[in-house]
């Protein structure tokens, strides 16, 4: 177990006109699993790369318990990776592929021997140790890559969108998988991907990253109920949270948003409105009235019904307010009777209004707002 | 479906096809079996009768062109150079590939375009200046110059057709083996070369029949008779005055052998090897 510190990390690919990564700073705790979350080309992978020692560093440090790994070479700095592609060895038969590294670190064969059938009886590959990875099946082989880095008892684990090859049913056992052998194994994690399931399920804290830089880290539930921008507000969520342009008023001496034809109070103490707000909604928060009891005060919003997505477990509205501009998607129960073309009342719980500065998009921090 | 009509309709399109492919079969393995068949004919019986069967096979013939005229020297000549060839054209041009294939450094564009325009150039183009260098170092009329000149003029194509299908090898297997601690070389000794074994196959057998057969630059680099190779010596049943056919044939069927059994075994690897990877 380790911890594993990133301070002002940076990459510049040669050619490319704007850093890959900048100025990335990050400590990951002793046994912590830490997710890097965020969209196709935002630089995680990049992140993990320098601290795996695959990609050189332009400029920061990456510091594994202390000691500055800058310029160690990978084998090295004991750490395992889990690639996207598992990295299977085509010509050689699970047992070697989970023995190779060791046999250059020159374990002795009955330690290895011991090591390797311990993890394949861990993770169930105990039958499949002659088989080479084209006679396995997906599953199979990412347990073969975790294998491999199991075996070698290193100090820290990285992992690059380990599950993105699967299916969907497999991704969620696997992911399971995992999660149980980290609580087992308590070793220092760090997993990169762009899936906010997993990220919200499998990690202690989660660090969002965008364009190359950290936009938000903290624990899952904390980053999704207070979310530092519209950009980590919409990336996280499924759907992504409304994000609705307000037009403030005051009324009865509070100040307000008009937002969709309907008044909002916005709160007290809501500072730095000099450049324009935006109201955000998750679509959890929104309910057909009347709303269930024992929530914070309710704005009531008239809508029309765009179109109705039922899921099965719940349904999706479209919905949009007065004067049609502005879509926004409420989640309701399975049960409604709403059609498009529809025209009714939607409740929207104030308590969960999150604030947006327009211009710089950074959340502006609110007292209780409710409706006007 | 599979109606009568369409059944014959289907075979009336690919008629024409049919056809084309007999009659190119005919144009290219008829002369083939034509030799083949006067390799087991004296000369006078071909005179006499140019495209007949074998009446009687003569078999010494064969043992007369390995004994009497030179053929088990011309034989090993070839062996030894063909496979020195082979064997050093795919240790380096596999090292090379590797190299070009994984490697970013400053100056690769203008390395990999160096070594693979030597495909360009026809062998007879470089014919007379290979020979004023092979004189001036030495090594005119030797064996050891024909292999110099087999692997320079071959190793375009050998790096060509390897980088190819090694570029295709995921870099996620290299970065994983950085990581376990092993070197770049046994990176490339324990990785690539035994996932690479297809298109080393495909090489291996390529050059291996281009160069058996190869006779431009033997025919120039070599003088003695007793470093001809194979594809010269049949030049030995070529006076200015008569032509020997019969032991000509025999000794084109002596030449031609190895060739055509190491396409029987191997063709079908040398075929995947050169479409691995083509279609994910």
């Amino acid at each position: 177990m380790a911890v594993v510190q990133i301070d002002k990390l940076t990459k510049r690919y040669d050619g490319g006109a704007e850093p890959a990564v900048w100025e990335v700073s990050l400590t990951v705790a002793n046994g912590e699993f830490m997710v890097l979350l965020g969209p196709s080309g935002c630089g995680k992978s990049s992140v993990l790369r320098m601290i795996a020692g695959l990609e050189p560093i332009t400029s920061g440090t990456v510091s594994i318990d202390g000691r500055v790994v800058n310029r160690v070479p990978a084998k090295d700095r004991d750490i395992a990776m889990v690639f996207q592609s598992y990295a299977l060895y085509p010509h050689m038969t699970v047992y070697q592929n989970l023995a190779f590294g060791l046999r250059r670190r020159r374990v002795p064969p009955a330690e290895i021997e011991r090591r390797v059938k311990g993890a394949a009886e861990r993770l169930g590959l105990s039958a499949f140790l002659a088989r080479k990875p084209h006679a396995l099946s997906g599953g199979q082989r990412q347990r073969v890559a975790l294998g491999r880095a199991i075996v070698r008892d290193p100090k820290v684990f990285l992992f690059d969108e380990p599950l993105s090859n699967l299916d969907a049913a497999l991704r969620v056992s696997t992911r399971n998988e995992l999660i149980k052998q980290q609580n087992e194994i308590g070793i220092t994690t760090i997993y990169v991907t762009h899936d906010q399931v997993e990220a919200m399920t499998m990690g202690h804290r989660i660090c969002i990253m965008d364009k190359g830089e950290v936009i938000q880290v903290g624990h899952p539930l904390e980053v999704y109920g207070n979310p530092a921008n519209t950009f980590v507000a919409r990336f996280l969520g499924n759907p992504p949270m409304n994000l609705m342009t307000v037009e403030l008023e005051t009324v009865d001496g509070r100040l307000c948003g008009r937002v969709a034809g309907t008044s909002i109070g916005l709160g007290d103490n809501v500072g730095g409105l000099g450049n324009g707000l935006i109201l955000g909604i998750r679509p959890e928060d929104l309910y057909e009235v009347p709303a269930p009891a024992g929530l914070g005060p309710m704005a009531e919003i008239a809508v029309r019904v765009i179109a109705v997505e039922p899921l099965g477990a719940e349904t999706l509205l479209v919905l949009s307010g007065a004067g049609g501009a502005e879509e926004f998607i409420a989640r309701v129960g399975r049960q409604t009777r709403l059609k498009p073309g529809d025209r009714t009342t939607i409740a929207l719980d104030t308590a969960r209004i999150h604030l947006f500065d327009a211009a710089t998009t950074k959340a502006i921090p609110h007292g209780r707002p409710g409706a006007s | 479906m599979g109606s009568p009509a369409a059944s014959w309709l289907s075979h009336v399109r690919r008629t024409p096809l049919l056809l084309f492919l007999m009659l190119y079969t005919v144009i290219s393995g008829g002369p083939f079996l034509w030799v083949a068949t006067m390799s087991l004919r004296t000369t006078p019986e071909i005179f006499a009768a140019p495209y007949a069967l074998p009446s009687r096979i003569h078999w010494e013939k064969f043992v007369e062109a390995w004994t009497k005229s030179n053929y088990s020297t011309y034989f090993w000549n070839s062996v030894l150079v063909v496979v020195t060839a082979v064997v050093l054209l795919t240790v380096l041009g596999a090292m090379v590939a590797h190299c070009l294939a994984r490697y970013r450094f400053r100056g690769s564009r203008a390395v990999r375009f160096v070594i693979l325009s030597g495909m360009v150039l026809p062998p007879q183009l470089m014919i007379l200046s290979l020979f004023q260098i092979l004189l001036e170092y030495g090594l005119y009329n030797t064996l050891t110059g024909l292999i110099v000149v087999y692997i320079a003029g071959h190793l375009a194509m050998t790096v060509y057709i390897l980088e190819g299908f090694f570029a295709q090898i995921p870099q996620d297997l290299f970065d994983a083996a950085r990581m376990d601690g092993y070197s770049d070389f046994e990176i490339f000794w324990r990785i690539t070369l035994p996932i690479g074994v297809p298109a080393l196959f495909t090489t291996v057998t390529l050059n291996f029949i281009i160069l058996w057969n190869e006779f431009l630059y033997a025919v120039v680099l070599l003088t003695e008779d007793d470093k001809r190779t194979l594809p010269l010596g049949i030049m030995h049943f070529m006076g200015s005055h008569q032509l020997d056919v019969g032991m000509l044939a025999t000794g084109l069927m002596i030449t031609i052998a190895p060739i055509i059994l190491l396409y029987a075994f191997f063709s079908e690897t040398m075929i995947k090897g050169m479409t691995a990877g083509a279609v994910r």
